[in-house]
């Protein structure tokens, strides 16, 4: 049912799923991997006022006795509850030379305690229809917890010992990396992957950003148990985790449920790793091509700098950027789209993180056109950095956004998700209550200072994936041109 | 839509938890038009769904692809809200529109601010009445449609392969061919095609209206006929010949193409979902491969190391559908290795059945994926357009959780043994050839 009907409806997927879905088809662009882009746009100056106020449940927090902050929310009426232990351990802070290694351990964390094997932690976990999933990105590491309410105890439980006991069972480390490995070389068939790492190395270089969060092949390959053991014990402890737990669950019941999960933990470092800030953009003004002939259409990266979550710039840009590339009348849709089919899906983003961030452009279509297309992203771009929008246009994607958001406090995931988030980047316990009204605040002069800021005011790293030797005069004049093939992507 | 014959689903308590969830208003207009309404007052949201009964089911050879592509001829103007204004209106009023086309169903959903109910129902009922299709928008749509072809199926291994499997499962039925359709006939189709398309599906009698949210409902209503009360009803779309024939031993091909591990995709041939048989496989799908402690996962990734990732996938559909798997393998594998561990777990399952604790694990995880699919309002109004549409009513929302339980190891071992004869299933083998090709 739910996860039957989730695959064979909803638009682009994930790999798999979409692609044997052919079928569903919707209309939609792709959904990229942004959130800023994603989300939304609002609506016409004038009015909506969208009269109901956003209810969010009230937080409660404290600290157990190991010293990990606790933030809990009740919220019904389904017997659900969502967790996420939140902690600043990324692919930011994996060592030199074995990037990839906070979201090796992260999927290692599962496959071992000291009471548990991984067969037990599976079953534990699933026989309840809870469902426990980790995550990595550039600033954090995190556990994903959903379980009918009447299993929470016990289910936190399990938490509590992967972060605090995982052994690492030796046979687990070496299956895992072996699977890494087969995982590598398959990506390098799904052109949409291999054009995102590519993009990432073009934006941040040798940055802590400026790596897959999975590392590559050659940095897995040279995984050892003792790695995994060094990175957990530097890198994960209470004192730079938080935890949150929204859903049908007494505030004092999750402090009590916390206190017993995670007494005793004890490691990690006193204080989140210090990312510096990024300068500029690695390859801006290159072209990078990306060589794989067996194509038909080419995947198309723009991008150039953004900024670091909680910017003051952040509502001017995210405004800008609704019209520019998020809904689908936005002037780079409209026109690349609907005026000219060049593709199923375009979309601009700020991809913002703790450190910095960027402002990208992601696209596709066939081989013959790759020039045009990128011709008139980037004219699109240019349109909207020498003049803003049309005070209409603001007004559209005001209410657009306002609009859509409180989709956003629609489940406990999301809401955990949102807390974590604003926690994280210091934005404030009040962030989803006001972001409607910081939204709606902006004016068109913000919005013109903020893209002639944004909008590649310098030449943007531009990345091709595609058939290289038809692609290549295409390019001329856009920079100086590389060719690498696929491969150097594993 | 057409209802499930009452004699045949055994009667079924509704859940409890569920029940208090789903206190729906129903009606129908005088001119076929159903609704559904269901006031939710969490956030200040609604979500709508509109569900056609057509998909790729109603199609013929020379028209491959027409109902995703007219999914898409949805969105380019009408009447009083002509071209680029669908969107443009939607969007600039707080909310936002998509689609999709499946075998059997088109379905279209806003998800928008409260306060813009009245525009949404003007805008939708605006293409029900009175849709505008015109030559320059459905030439450059066409384009649109292509772009996506390419980029889910021919620079998509899974996607290459799962057009592969359909004309193998199916040699007369219309789920044969792929729901975006073969190339040469998205090319072709015409105007006048989308035209007729028009007239004869996307009438008020051929489709059912899902308003979920922050409404009032008896005030929804009014508005549901003031906006939708008089679009002239359509003739009965004609209904489809299930005239496939009985398979009579495996089937295989292969797929030569550039990549780096071989793969494997399955399709057996299933029941139609409102078969009893469906919920059944529902649980079989759950212990075979939901979860990492599920029998292929542990199987065939952790213990025999045979598989890199697999998936299962048990698509209810009006006609009997398809089980299919996916394998993805390493460099190195050897396909026919990986078919006879799979085989085996298949054989087991008939054989010997499932523990009891596996399926009452089955049964949790069932009814706990059915509650996070009703999280949201969009989530609700999918699952009751969902129901209705393939099961025949609504309220199977409410009593799946109770079809699920009453199921024993007996009848998943006759499912098992029935559905996973060596000779009813088709195979793909992607065979790798060099990039450099």
């Amino acid at each position: 049912m739910a996860s039957r009907k989730s695959s064979s409806s909803k638009a682009a997927v994930r790999r798999v799923t979409s692609a044997l879905k052919a079928a569903t088809a919707p209309k939609a662009a792709p959904s990229r991997k942004s959130k800023s882009s994603r989300e939304a746009p609002p609506k016409r100056g004038e009015a909506r006022a969208n009269a109901s106020a956003l209810t969010l449940p009230t937080l409660h927090e404290s600290t157990t006795s190991s010293g990990l902050k606790v933030i809990a929310a009740e919220r019904g009426p389904l017997p659900l509850v969502s967790v996420r232990l939140v902690i600043r351990a990324g692919s930011a802070t994996d060592p030199e030379g074995k990037h990839g290694l906070a979201d090796f351990t992260a999927r290692l964390l599962r496959r071992g305690t000291r009471r548990l094997n991984a067969q037990a932690i599976d079953e534990a976990v699933e026989f309840v229809g809870a469902s426990l999933s980790v995550g990595v990105s550039e600033d954090t590491l995190s556990l994903s917890l959903t379980t009918p309410a009447e299993h929470f105890v016990q289910m936190l439980g399990v938490m509590g010992q992967l972060v605090r006991e995982p052994t690492f069972p030796e046979s687990e480390v070496a299956d895992a990396r072996e699977r890494e490995l087969a995982h590598f070389a398959n990506d390098l068939d799904d052109p949409s992957i291999i054009a995102d790492r590519a993009m990432v190395r073009a934006l941040w270089g040798d940055h802590p950003y400026g790596h897959d969060v999975g590392g590559s092949s050659k940095s897995v390959r040279t995984f050892t148990r003792d790695d995994v053991v060094g990175f957990h014990e530097a890198r994960i402890g209470p004192k730079v985790a938080m935890l949150v737990v929204v859903g049908a669950m007494p505030p004092n019941r999750v402090v009590a449920a916390a206190e017993e999960a995670f007494s005793g933990w004890t490691g990690g470092p006193d204080a989140p790793m210090d990312i510096p800030a990024p300068k500029g953009i690695a390859q801006g003004g290159r072209v990078l091509i990306v060589d794989k002939p067996d194509q038909t259409q080419s995947q198309v990266r723009l991008g150039g700098p953004g900024m670091r979550m909680g910017h003051a710039d952040y509502f001017p840009a995210t405004a800008m950027n609704i019209a520019l590339g998020g809904g689908f009348t936005s002037r780079l849709m409209n026109e690349i789209r609907v005026n000219r089919g060049l593709t199923y899906g375009v979309s601009s983003w700020f991809d913002s993180m703790n450190a910095g961030g960027v402002f990208a452009l992601s696209t596709f279509t066939k081989t013959e056109s790759t020039r045009e297309i990128i011709d008139v992203a980037l004219a699109e771009i240019a349109g909207v950095r020498e003049k803003g929008l049309k005070p209409r246009e603001l007004a559209d994607a005001q209410s657009y956004l306002a609009g859509l958001y409180p989709l956003r406090t629609e489940t406990n995931e999301s809401i955990a998700g949102s807390i974590a988030e604003a926690r994280l980047h210091g934005l404030g316990d009040d962030w989803v209550e006001k972001f409607r009204d910081r939204l709606r605040a902006v004016t068109p002069k913000e919005v013109l200072a903020a893209a002639k800021q944004y909008c590649f005011a310098q030449p943007p790293a531009v990345v091709v994936l595609g058939k290289a030797d038809v692609v290549k005069k295409q390019l001329k004049g856009l920079g100086p041109i590389t060719v690498v093939p696929a491969s150097e992507y594993e | 839509m057409p209802k499930a014959s009452p004699s045949k689903a055994p009667t079924r308590v509704a859940d409890p938890a569920l029940e208090s969830l789903f206190d729906v208003h129903e009606a129908t207009l005088p001119n076929g038009l159903q609704v559904r309404l269901l006031a939710n007052h969490q956030a200040p949201v609604v979500s709508l769904y509109t569900v056609f009964q057509v998909g790729s089911r109603n199609e013929r050879p020379g028209i491959t692809g027409i109902s995703h592509l007219f999914e898409h001829m949805m969105f380019n103007g009408a009447k009083k809200y002509g071209p680029k204004m669908f969107d443009k209106t939607l969007e600039s009023s707080g909310g936002r529109s998509n689609a999709y086309t499946s075998n059997d169903l088109t379905v279209y959903y806003d998800d928008f601010s409260a306060d813009a109910l009245e525009t949404v129902l003007d805008l939708e009922s605006d293409r029900m009445r009175s849709l505008r299709i015109s030559q320059e928008t459905l030439t450059s749509e066409r384009e649109v449609v292509k772009e996506e072809r390419r980029v889910r199926v021919d620079n998509d291994i899974t996607g290459i392969m799962d057009e592969e499997l359909g004309t193998l499962v199916y040699k007369a039925h219309p789920y044969r061919w792929p729901v975006i359709g073969w190339m040469a006939d998205i090319e072709a189709i015409r105007r006048e095609d989308c035209q007729e398309y028009f007239r004869t599906y996307y009438a008020p009698n051929n489709a059912v209206l899902y308003i979920v949210g922050d409404i009032d409902p008896k005030k929804t209503l009014a508005l549901v006929r003031k906006y939708y009360g008089n679009i002239p009803r359509g003739p009965a779309p004609a209904s489809v010949l299930n005239s496939e024939p009985d398979q009579k031993g495996e089937r295989r091909a292969e797929v030569r193409h550039p990549a780096q591990s071989p793969a494997l995709m399955l399709g057996y041939r299933g029941p139609s979902a409102r078969d009893e048989d469906t919920f059944v496989l529902d649980v079989i799908q759950y212990v075979l491969t939901k979860g990492e402690g599920s029998r292929l996962v542990r199987s065939l990734v952790y213990e025999q190391k045979l598989a890199v990732s697999l998936m299962l996938d048990w698509s209810w559909r009006i006609d009997p559908g398809t089980i299919l798997f996916y394998l993805a393998l390493k460099p190195d594998s050897d396909p026919k290795k990986v078919e006879a561990a799979l085989y085996a777990e298949l054989e087991k399952i008939a054989r010997e059945g499932i523990t009891d604790r596996e399926l009452q694990k089955a049964q949790n995880n069932l009814r706990s994926d059915h509650m996070r699919e009703l999280a949201t309002n969009n989530g609700r109004a999918h699952a009751l357009g969902h129901y209705e549409a393939l099961l025949g009513d609504w309220r199977r929302v409410l009593t799946l959780p109770a079809a699920y339980a009453s199921i024993t190891n007996d009848r998943v071992k006759a499912v098992a043994a029935k559905y996973f004869a060596p000779e009813a299933r088709s195979v793909v083998t992607l065979v790798p050839t060099s990039t450099e090709a």
